[in-house]
């Protein structure tokens, strides 16, 4: 494989051009612009471009080309993740009430059963018999039960309803689903690579616990430097900075290396960050433009080419998209809304928090991505999820706002603008930002 | 003694979280005992008689090629098929039991190539040998709307195999 230089600054131009046109058509029409910069990367793919410009498409991306673009594709995925953890706070997850703690247990258990459940149906049609359908059905399962934690708190900002009930216990719910998804997906990707490399798993699971023990008690403690720093300089350093990126990229080398993915370092990476908002916003703004602005479309553009919706042909495969789609949202969907009307909030309102947790964005993309890699599940299904995802990403503004009209809920609220909102911007996306 | 709130927190929580995760264990167990379609993904080094195959119908350039390989990407008991190291060609087929049925449409430059005539193509039909470790396959293939075509035998064997992937 020889680096084509100019076919790659080829295609990032295309890419970032594609999503930024599109991503500014969505936000017309009201949808986060991440929904559009997805949308745009299906576009560049075999769905539309391969199909209608078969020779165009294999002129701007050749198989021996797209090496190159998914390693720029996963480095901003791996920084991503960072960000993610670090909008992570655990004072959210401890400081839950008895109605977000049971509306974000449902939301995870409800669609991860009903999707075990559809796994049964999907696993002899669109698996194959080298997939364990343990391995399946957990992996159905935890892509069901994530939440876009990032287009969540946009939705809500731009709604002015952060300091409402309903977008407290939104954000902490989404937290805990985020954990927990990753939590079983690591699992999942443990249980599958040990059983590809022959190492015990037990051997992975000792590692990793160990590894996670050392970043929480050797590592964590140490990382109050930067806080300190930030603190008493007003910033920090170039040289400080590029040792948090080489912090978070060791972290990712070491689960990588452990069996489990490149990802899941970077997360806890940010997870263990000091909390204090005003430093986690300052190391936001600094890793945000690029990626948000350059390296993220191009995973998008990445996934758009690995989606091929023409494998999903015929009735019988459009009905288990539809069934697909009709699971993923009555699981997270209606077990928020059952479960937040359960413990005394309105009707609509729970709608409202149900509507919320069905959103998957970004997040969806990339746990799909894994599944794909590891091969879990299958092009034809990894298509029907994308669709999934895109689907239930675009219905949750305008589903939201029919279920809780504005007079319905800012009763009573301050007026909150973005930069006073107690979460950091660039995790939720600033106005031009993507919301990933 | 809990008090009511919190009663009813318990009673929420055992039957909107703990039944079901209950119920999901029951079924992870229970659907160990399902099958899925043979596993075909992957790549595939064709071994096949290339004087033979280059009498048939776009069979030439396929037997010019020595090095080709079947790239074949499997969803459930569809797939589709691609040559690498090959001319460029789009095919897909389906799986039934251990049977693999694929269609060849070569593209329209490879069909001038290769002499091929209208709406002529490849054929290809094999079994899979589950138990080979690596698997293979052994079938035949002949050129469609070809009459006085003899079909050519072939054997293919998986490279680098995926092997099971987590706890059946």
């Amino acid at each position: 494989m020889t680096l084509d230089l100019f076919k790659l600054v080829l295609q990032l131009t295309l890419i970032l051009a594609l999503c930024r046109v599109v991503g500014s058509l969505f936000r017309r029409i009201g949808q986060p612009r991440v929904v559009g910069e997805m949308f745009a990367g299906i576009l560049l793919g075999p769905s539309l471009l391969g199909w209608i410009l078969p020779n165009a498409s294999a002129y701007l991306f050749p198989p021996g080309s797209l090496g190159f673009l998914n390693a720029l594709a996963q480095i901003g995925v791996i920084v991503f993740m960072f960000l993610v953890g670090l909008g992570i706070n655990p004072k959210e997850l401890k400081s839950q009430g008895h109605a977000a703690v049971l509306t974000s247990h449902v939301s995870i258990t409800m669609p991860f059963v009903l999707a075990t459940f559809l796994a049964i149906l999907l696993y002899p049609k669109l698996s194959d018999d080298s997939v364990a359908f343990t391995s399946f059905a957990l992996f159905m399962g935890s892509a069901m039960s994530v939440t876009a934690f990032p287009v969540l708190a946009r939705i809500l900002i731009e709604r002015n309803l952060l300091q409402s009930r309903l977008g407290t216990v939104a954000i902490a719910s989404a937290a805990v689903d985020d954990v927990t998804g990753w939590c079983i997906l690591a699992y999942i990707v443990v249980l599958t690579r040990s059983a590809h490399s022959g190492t015990s798993i037990w051997v992975t699971i000792g590692g990793i616990v160990v590894f996670s023990l050392i970043m929480i008690y050797g590592v964590q403690p140490l990382m109050g430097g930067f806080e300190a720093s930030y603190e008493k300089w007003g910033g920090l350093s170039e040289n400080r900075l590029a040792f948090m990126i080489l912090m978070v990229f060791t972290a990712a080398l070491c689960t990588e290396r452990l069996g489990l993915h490149l990802l899941f370092g970077a997360f806890l990476m940010g997870a263990i960050m000091p909390k204090e908002p005003k430093f986690v916003q300052y190391v936001l703004d600094r890793f945000e433009t690029v990626t948000v602005t350059l390296l993220l479309p191009l995973f998008f553009a990445f996934t758009g080419l690995r989606t091929n919706i023409g494998l999903v042909k015929g009735p019988e495969m459009w009905i288990y998209c539809g069934l697909i789609v009709l699971v993923a949202t009555v699981g997270k969907l209606g077990g928020s809304t059952l479960a937040s009307w359960l413990t005394g909030m309105p009707i609509r309102e729970a709608a409202g928090l149900g509507t919320l947790m069905n959103t998957r964005g970004l997040m969806e993309l990339v746990i799909l991505d894994i599944g794909l890699d590891i091969k879990v599940i299958s092009p034809a299904l990894f298509s029907m999820m994308v669709v999934m995802a895109l689907a239930t990403t675009f219905m949750a503004t305008p589903l939201l706002a029919w279920f809780c009209p504005d007079q319905l809920l800012r009763v009573g609220l301050p007026k909150l603008s973005s930069s006073e909102s107690p979460l950091p911007a660039s995790v939720v996306g600033s106005s031009g930002g993507s919301a990933a | 003694m809990s008090t009511h709130p919190n009663r009813n927190f318990i009673l929420a929580y055992i039957l909107l979280v703990a039944l079901p995760v209950v119920g999901m264990i029951a079924v992870l167990k229970s659907g160990r005992k399902l099958g899925a379609p043979i596993s075909v993904d992957g790549l595939w080094h064709l071994q096949v008689d290339a004087t033979s195959l280059a009498t048939l119908p776009c069979g030439k350039t396929l037997a010019e090629n020595p090095e080709t390989a079947l790239a074949i990407s499997q969803s459930g008991r569809n797939f589709t098929l691609t040559l690498a190291n090959g001319p460029k060609v789009t095919a897909s087929g389906v799986i039934e039991s251990t049977t693999v049925k694929a269609s060849i449409s070569p593209s329209p430059e490879w069909s001038t190539q290769a002499g091929c005539g209208p709406d002529q193509g490849l054929n290809l039909v094999a079994t899979v040998d589950a138990k080979a470790n690596p698997r293979t396959l052994s079938g035949q293939i002949s050129a469609s709307h070809c009459s006085s075509c003899s079909a050519i035998e072939f054997h293919a064997v998986r490279q680098n195999p995926p092997v099971s992937r987590g706890l059946h």
